[in-house]
């Protein structure tokens, strides 16, 4: 049986998938996600998932309404304004360009892969 | 946990539902977020109906973005709120749905016009960024969470917004003057949305002495108005002559003249019984009902494969 497993780094962090353990039942899978997963990096806490309870929306579903050009949503969009008179909105605004530099960084590592 | 404890305990993200909380506390925390989890709904959906008067494609898709985002994120606040034992999401959605729930003054008010948006989106929303932002360092841990996700999104909100009045202050004289004329219907709503001005809100004291709140609503009215009024200006905007407002040049700060601002409304406001009250909660059940058979359909296909179904997340 296959069981899903979810890495967090520190107290208030999500915890993010960080691969896989083949064990029979669930204390197995917690074991084997602590000696794989957990002893080499920082972490927190450990989730083990059985992959049969992972739900996927698919490569082919997930284009859905994907690929429209979303620029509306972003906060850098509105450039003829500025956000730098309220500390909270700048920081928002900082916050969301950071996120789409992870985004086009991991589109990147993405193509240069496929 | 005794009262003291948390009392002596309290910061940010202190408490967590791994701690046992005293009930004050938790039904302190429930009617707060409970309160701003109902103001996000009824936001939402007051906000809807920008994207039917938007004038362009552009600003219509960014209206149905921000309706979506303040939808989603009541639901991660009812999340926060239900964390608390006190009451669960169905219950408070049944108070708001019966007329009982608490939400923000300014989403008592009808929006009749385009010309009302940047109200909405640049003033209030403004003003409830400022809130928010200082409400990342709540005590209640699943509520400061739920913070950082709103503030990352609020941003597009308040710029999106400041963007329109923009727009609309740099066009013809007479967009120009019916955008004055509905900020002069809007300041005082706006400025009532910090509460009274001298005496504190009855749940004041408690909230800031377990740390839910951190800042004073007299702290953040004058960092409102002190971002917001060189803003209205800017784009030509008059700020009206009552209610009264006095800056103080030694100390930098604005007094407002509370005699002037119509206290009977806002407390006829905040018992859900000003004629706005009805209207709004009113089209929301409408609204709401008519998709009922969504539901319905969804429930019934969980039922239909129970067992297998794992519980829907949010």
């Amino acid at each position: 049986m296959i069981w899903e497993v979810f890495r967090q780094e520190k107290p208030g962090k999500y915890h993010q998938h960080c691969g896989n353990v083949h064990a029979p039942d669930r204390d197995m899978a917690l074991m084997f996600a602590q000696i794989q997963h957990g002893r080499r990096m920082q972490t927190n806490s450990l989730w083990v998932v059985p992959r049969d309870e992972i739900g996927e929306v698919d490569t082919e579903d997930a284009k859905f309404g994907g690929t429209t050009d979303k620029a509306y949503r972003w906060a850098m969009t509105y450039n003829n304004v500025d956000a730098s008179f309220a500390a909270e909105v700048e920081e928002s605004e900082d916050e969301q360009r950071e996120a789409a530099k992870k985004r086009e960084a991991a589109k990147k590592q993405e193509e240069a892969q496929s | 946990m005794d009262l003291d404890t948390v009392k002596a305990r309290a910061g940010p993200r202190q408490f967590s539902p791994k701690d046992d909380m005293p009930e004050e506390y938790r039904k302190a925390a429930t009617r707060m977020i409970q309160f701003h989890a109902n103001s996000e709904v009824m936001g939402g959906y007051l906000d809807k109906a920008f994207t039917r008067m938007a004038p362009s494609l552009d600003r219509k898709l960014a209206c149905t973005a921000k309706t979506q985002d303040e939808i989603g994120h009541a639901q991660l606040l009812y999340r926060a709120a239900e964390t608390l034992g006190v009451k669960t999401r169905e219950e408070m959605l049944d108070e708001l749905e019966r007329g009982d729930g608490k939400f923000l003054n300014c989403f008592h008010y009808p929006v009749s016009s385009w010309y009302e948006a940047p109200m909405i989106d640049f003033f209030v929303d403004g003003g409830a960024m400022r809130r928010q932002a200082t409400l990342k360092s709540t005590s209640w841990e699943p509520y400061a969470h739920a913070m950082d996700k709103v503030c990352f999104e609020e941003g597009f909100h308040v710029k999106h917004g400041e963007d329109i009045l923009r727009e609309l202050m740099r066009s013809s004289k007479a967009n120009q003057e019916r955008t004055q004329e509905v900020f002069d219907t809007w300041w005082p709503r706006i400025l009532q949305f910090f509460g009274p001005m001298n005496s504190e809100s009855t749940h004041n004291d408690f909230a800031q002495q377990v740390g839910l709140k951190t800042v004073s609503n007299s702290e953040l009215r004058q960092a409102f108005l002190n971002a917001y009024i060189p803003k209205a200006e800017k784009y030509g905007l008059e700020i009206p002559d009552e209610p009264r407002i006095e800056y103080d040049e030694e100390n930098g700060q604005y007094r407002v003249v509370e005699e002037d601002l119509d206290w009977d409304e806002f407390w006829t406001i905040a018992k859900n019984d000003y004629e706005g009250s009805y209207e709004q909660i009113g089209s929301r059940r409408q609204r709401h009902e008519a998709v009922s058979w969504v539901r319905e359909a969804m429930d019934g296909w969980e039922q239909s494969s129970a067992g297998t179904t794992p519980q829907a997340a949010d």
